[in-house]
């Protein structure tokens, strides 16, 4: 009896609602001690049918159902949305509308990675480091504050452009919150990379090697950090980074050390792409003139969130509302990675390693179908039971 | 993290207050572009409905009482609204606004979320609702 057990192992279930989960997810945990043997993972407790209720509603109303999708990168949501449909219409964005996007997706970035740096420390039990990145993001919502009047989803976009320009007394703000910054970031890099108790928690814990990360088709920072040369707005740049390039942060080790230091480094990107652009901010209005009914057809439109690839995909058959619009968020590519880098690592490591991917619970909580038809199998010969 | 940065910041706390505001009793100044509530100048509407069409979350109804004499009534659900601006952006006469100040919305009662702006009418020869729910 006690043999059968052992071989087994034991399993601990973790969720959906658990103090040590900030969003429902379901985790069964296998242990053999204190070994993970086996991790199953369940999802969609904060499925809301956003898709579904995209259908019901005029193109412009979406904008802001979709910006509501994730309350961290919602402005990156709505730009995905926005170039789609503009796509289908035939509508470009004027330049300066383009850069100002672009901007406030970049500040974004830095909101959402001082945020998982916060998140990540906490959950290796660096509360310190917690509350300093937590205090210095407050800078970065300023800034958004400022620019929009709102410290999250700020509803900067609209169909065809953007709502607001950038002013001299809000540049100089951004300006000084950046350096700030910048110096601050620099302060993170070095503690991740030295403090030895930290480094405990994040050396050579969940390697993925890049042939690993391109099999379980790992997106963002998580793929970068394994040498995977995967960045939509350098492989495909969309909207303002054709004129304004980035270089593409990548890291050799695959292990959580190396997701810190490729995020942190991507801050120091994003700060030099922000000053890029109010170099050589285009002139030009805000807002191009967007049609009511968008013309028939459908498109697929990529961006760069802050946790990797977002895909939105949109068809219109002709109508003021879309016909369909599929949405998938980076968390459910990257998902796959915890359930397999978990393995063999202790118990205690798997909140590391999961925080690790920067994960967006009720974001990638979508429907999937999968068509079981018989008919699909006939060309492959009759199924044994 | 070296113990003197932290010995720095400890150093800095002892000596400075709480950086906690003592809400309500000290108000922060509110940023330009503030989304608060939703005013309406009825000088200007022509009765176009665009806000109604485009407002996400169904937060306004216009009912069109005469439109040669621009007669309208507007209801604002401010329970409903998201303060996203699109209607401010739809409007063509720029008469909708967000208000900067007004921005502490409680109320104890379902009444006061439900804002009827209304101008002056004499008389009222007919009635054409387009409320989102009907359209």
């Amino acid at each position: 009896m006690e043999k059968t057990e052992h071989k087994k192992g034991f399993t601990i279930p973790i969720g959906p609602q658990h103090p040590a989960l900030k969003e429902p997810g379901h985790f069964r945990i296998t242990v053999d001690g204190e070994i993970v043997t086996d991790v199953d993972v369940r999802l969609g407790y904060a499925h809301r049918g956003i898709e579904k209720a995209a259908e019901a509603r005029s193109w412009v109303q979406n904008l802001y159902l979709f910006e509501r999708v994730c309350g961290i990168c919602s402005h990156i949501h709505a730009m995905a949305y926005c170039l789609g449909v503009e796509r289908l219409a035939g509508v470009e964005a004027p330049p300066r509308a383009q850069a100002i996007r672009v901007l406030v997706a970049e500040l974004e970035r830095i909101h959402s990675h001082l945020l998982w740096l916060g998140v990540a420390a906490h959950e290796a039990g660096f509360d310190t480091l917690f509350m300093y990145s937590w205090r210095d993001r407050e800078t970065i919502m300023d800034v958004l504050e400022r620019f929009s009047g709102n410290r999250v989803n700020y509803s900067a976009n609209i169909l065809g452009g953007v709502k607001y320009d950038l002013d001299d007394e809000f540049v100089q703000f951004m300006c000084e919150g950046l350096d700030y910054l910048e110096t601050r970031s620099e302060y993170y890099l070095e503690v991740v990379t030295t403090d030895a108790m930290f480094l405990q928690r994040t050396q050579n814990i969940g390697v993925m090697t890049r042939s690993q990360a391109e099999l379980l088709g790992t997106v963002g920072p998580t793929a970068r950090a394994s040498n995977v040369h995967r960045d939509i707005r350098y492989e495909a740049p969309y909207s303002a980074y054709k004129q304004f390039p980035i270089s593409i942060v990548l890291d050799q080790r695959g292990d959580l050390e190396a997701r810190f230091v490729v995020r942190i480094k991507e801050l120091f990107e994003s700060y030099r792409l922000i000053r890029r652009i109010l170099e050589e901010l285009p002139e030009g209005d805000l807002a191009a003139r967007m049609p009511r009914k968008i013309a028939e057809g459908e498109t697929v439109s990529r961006v760069e969130a802050p946790r990797g690839e977002l895909f939105y995909f949109i068809k219109s058959n002709g109508s003021d509302t879309p016909e369909r619009v599929r949405v998938r968020t980076p968390t459910i590519c990257n998902m796959m990675s915890v359930v397999k880098l978990a393995i063999g690592h202790q118990l205690a490591d798997v909140p590391m390693i999961l925080a690790g991917i920067d994960p967006c619970f009720s974001c990638n909580d979508r429907m999937f179908r999968v068509h079981l038809d018989q008919s699909v199998y006939a060309n492959v010969g009759p199924l044994k039971g | 993290m070296k113990f003197g940065t932290l010995l720095q910041d400890l150093a800095r706390s002892a000596v400075h207050n709480p950086i906690t505001e003592k809400y309500p009793f000290e108000v922060r100044a509110t940023p330009a572009r503030l989304r608060g509530r939703l005013n309406w100048d009825a000088e200007n509407c022509i009765g176009c409905g665009l806000c109604v069409k485009d407002c996400p979350s169904q937060a306004i109804e216009l009912i069109v009482i005469d439109k040669k004499t621009k007669q309208f009534q507007l209801f604002y659900h401010l329970n409903r609204c998201t303060f996203c601006a699109q209607c401010v952006y739809s409007c063509r006469q720029e008469c909708l606004s967000l208000s900067r100040d007004e921005w502490e919305l409680a109320a104890l009662n379902q009444e006061d979320f439900h804002i009827q702006y209304e101008r002056e009418v004499d008389e009222v020869p007919c009635v054409a609702a387009t409320d989102p729910a009907e359209a």
